[in-house]
């Protein structure tokens, strides 16, 4: 009956030939297998550094279905520890931010430090007596590394992921249009959006993986709303325009330099990254500062997306295969003046926001694109996935697998190739091997 | 810490005041209370017992807050002066001995009789 | 307190525009709004009691935080033709309750609190409903109340909802 051990499905035959296996996106089996081994073993963005500003800072997020509890500790370094006390279970941290001395179980009072360790129970006497209680081992279990890529914390919980950087691998280069792209760095700007969707968690990532081919159409309304004409035709022959993957990490670009930004509709935005380009071309060269708020979207895999001009950074929390919560956040640069910082705030949320006039058409489409595998025999039609199969190239100056054109399939290919390749592999040694 | 205990009679030497600047504590271990807290709020120095009332926690670890102690692992909240718990889970107060800065030294009266003087 | 008169006044005035955005008749909808209008829905946190940063604040994210113009922009998507999550239509349903009124030190000013129920059907099975309280500053014009400034405060911290495609 269970689907989810299916060599075949989990090689999704046919995805070299562009085609999918619709139960990806509906099977109970399929679920839980990503949540033992995506969730519980990629490194998962968790925080950017600027939301801990001070020893105490906290927040809770999600990974996988594991909530987390993030902390900036008395040391200054950063600490994450699932947020479920050792004595019964219960949250530890019932908020979703804010600064702390340290938290305190609301079930029987035990005590923990930013450092995760048990600090104290309550009626302490009882527990003196007992042999077999010993507060060093009854700490907040933390994840297994954590580390940070310019600004952004990420964490893993299997001690045996390769190192962030190695994870990341070439695709550095990429996030660095967005993170390093001023000497300041970055920062987000306050506060956080949450919001529900019906969807697979996947039909959102690898929207953001590689779907360019969907911004004129569904965004039309979008388009004619903020820069009163509709999204210019991406598909020309001649298109100096990409999509570079590695690692299942993914962005789609056009080398327009503001045609993200523009959507926003605000000079403040367009005279700042005008005023910059040559700053940023010494800084990263002149390919990468034209991608900085170009028509473009990226996936870091598997479940971290972002939108270079518009700067909405978000999370696609799976809550059940048909179920995710997603949410989101405005990067800016720290040194930006604060106007533009605020620009970017408001244009993201007139965009990207669930009330933002781009994202309204994109939830109802990912819903029933979800919902329909319910059928099954839809469930048996395979979904075609083959645009740009024969558009590798080799690139003088792009790292990483690159793709000749925006409107392609070639990162979403990628994306799925990467989830089966680990949804298969049993250890980070056998996923080597499957490559 | 112990080392820099000193007899003096009944009175009891506990640190230097320069160990203790403005808003910061220190525990002292001592042989006739055990440990003790010295706590510089904004100039005037008190001594307590160290050991919160509740759970057995070192209050030399927690928070100065004004003229409050605050308990780092259940935020029981102690007034200085008085030792009058101030918040849940504190029910008990907290011993408080009559001390003096004397020649640059914190000076406590820490016998027997002292304490039941205090609480 | 203000007189049953202008208690009476309000009440029809919400109701209306209420029943405008039941019937998505937006370009009325902006007409009932003072052109140095505030609409502010701020995002909504999960934060503790002592947290002296608050559930939300203006520097923060938000679902709208509009000038006139920028209403009038989300209005433009609304009625395209290609904004095809509006096609079939949203059963709008717009509660309006627990009115109050008040006087302000603005002459011609009024201070609304209401409680905002929004209900959206969409699609064959689909709905949405959310919950929040209103704060307005209603304005008498030559033209009758118009709106000032509101702020709508939601009742969740996580929108259960996949997008907010309405106004309150």
């Amino acid at each position: 009956m269970t689907t989810g051990t299916d060599p075949e499905l989990l090689s999704l035959c046919g995805l070299d030939d562009g085609w999918l296996d619709r139960r990806v996106f509906w099977d109970q089996a399929v679920y839980e297998l990503e949540l033992e081994r995506i969730f519980a073993r990629c490194w998962l963005f968790v925080a950017h550094e600027s939301q801990l500003p001070k020893p105490g800072s906290f927040l809770t997020t999600w990974m996988g279905e594991d909530n987390v509890l993030v902390v900036r500790r008395r040391d200054g370094s950063i600490g994450a520890y699932l947020n479920s006390c050792p004595h019964r279970g219960n949250r530890v941290c019932t908020a979703e931010a804010g600064t702390a001395r340290g938290f305190v179980c609301n079930y029987h009072g035990w005590s923990f430090g930013l450092d995760g360790t048990l600090n104290g129970v309550h009626e302490s006497a009882a527990y003196g007596r007992e042999p077999t209680f010993d507060q060093a081992r009854l700490g907040l279990t933390p994840v297994a590394r954590l580390d940070t890529y310019k600004g952004l914390v990420f964490a893993t919980f299997d001690p045996d992921a390769p190192p962030l950087r190695d994870y990341l691998g070439e695709f550095t280069y990429y996030l660095d249009v967005m993170l390093d792209n001023d000497a300041g760095g970055t920062e987000f700007a306050g506060g956080s959006i949450k919001s529900v969707l019906g969807c697979n968690w996947k039909i959102a990532a690898e929207n953001f993986a590689g779907d360019a081919l969907h911004a004129g159409w569904t965004h039309a309304s979008g388009a004619e709303a903020m820069i009163g004409r509709g999204v210019a035709e991406l598909g020309a022959d001649d298109a100096d325009s990409y999509h570079v993957n590695a690692h299942g990490h993914c962005w789609e670009f056009n080398l327009d330099g503001v045609g993200n930004a523009a959507t926003l509709g605000d000079k403040r935005i367009m005279n700042y990254l005008r005023e910059n380009q040559e700053r940023v071309a010494e800084r990263l060269g002149e390919l990468r500062a034209r991608m900085v708020g170009s028509i473009s979207s990226v996936n870091v895999f598997p479940n971290f997306s972002f939108l270079p001009g518009q700067n909405t950074f978000r999370t696609w929390q799976p809550k059940g295969p048909h179920r995710t919560e997603l949410h989101t956040w405005v990067l800016v640069n720290r040194n930006a003046p604060p106007e533009v910082k605020d620009a970017w705030r408001k244009g993201a949320m007139m965009t990207f926001s669930p009330s933002g006039v781009f994202e309204m058409d994109d939830g109802e489409n990912w819903e029933l694109a979800t919902r329909s595998n319910q059928g099954v025999v839809t469930r048996r039609q395979r979904l075609y996935y083959g645009l740009g199969s024969d558009t590798a190239i080799d690139h003088p100056e792009l790292p990483g697998n690159v793709h000749r054109g925006q409107i392609n399939d070639a990162n979403q290919r990628a994306f799925y190739r990467r989830w089966s390749q680990l949804l298969r592999a049993a250890t980070w040694d056998d996923l080597e091997k499957t490559r | 810490m112990r080392s820099d205990v000193t007899d003096r009679g009944c009175r009891t030497v506990l640190c230097r005041l320069a160990d203790v600047p403005p808003g910061r504590m220190l525990r002292v271990v001592t042989e006739e209370a055990g440990p003790v807290l010295v706590a510089n709020v904004d100039g005037t120095v008190h001594v307590t017992d160290d050991t919160c009332t509740h759970a057995e926690a070192s209050l030399s670890d927690g928070d100065l807050e004004g003229d409050r102690v605050v308990c780092p692992v259940h935020w029981a909240e102690f007034d200085l002066a008085s030792g009058r718990p101030l918040c849940f889970p504190a029910t008990r107060p907290l011993t408080v001995y009559p001390a003096a800065v004397e020649d640059g030294h914190v000076v406590a009266h820490l016998a027997p009789s002292a304490q039941e003087a205090s609480s | 307190m203000t007189s049953a008169e202008v208690y009476w006044e309000v009440h029809a005035f919400l109701a209306y525009e209420a029943r405008l955005l039941d019937e998505e008749r937006y370009p009325e909808w902006l007409d009932l709004f003072c052109d140095d209008a505030h609409y502010w829905v701020p995002g909504v946190e999960n934060r503790g009691r002592a947290d002296t940063e608050g559930s939300y604040a203006p520097s923060r994210m938000a679902y709208f935080d509009d000038t006139l113009d920028d209403l009038r922009r989300r209005v433009v998507r609304f009625t395209a033709p290609t904004a095809w999550a509006e096609d079939p239509a949203t059963r709008h349903l717009h509660v309006v309750s627990n009115i109050e009124v008040e006087d302000t030190d603005t002459a011609g000013e009024l201070l609304v609190r209401s409680v905002i129920v929004n209900h959206r059907g969409q699609g064959d099975i689909d709905s949405a409903t959310l919950y929040g309280r209103r704060e307005d500053v209603l304005r008498r014009t030559p033209e009758g109340l118009r709106i000032a400034r509101r702020l709508v405060v939601l009742r969740h911290a996580v929108l259960p909802a996949k997008n907010i495609n309405t106004f309150f």
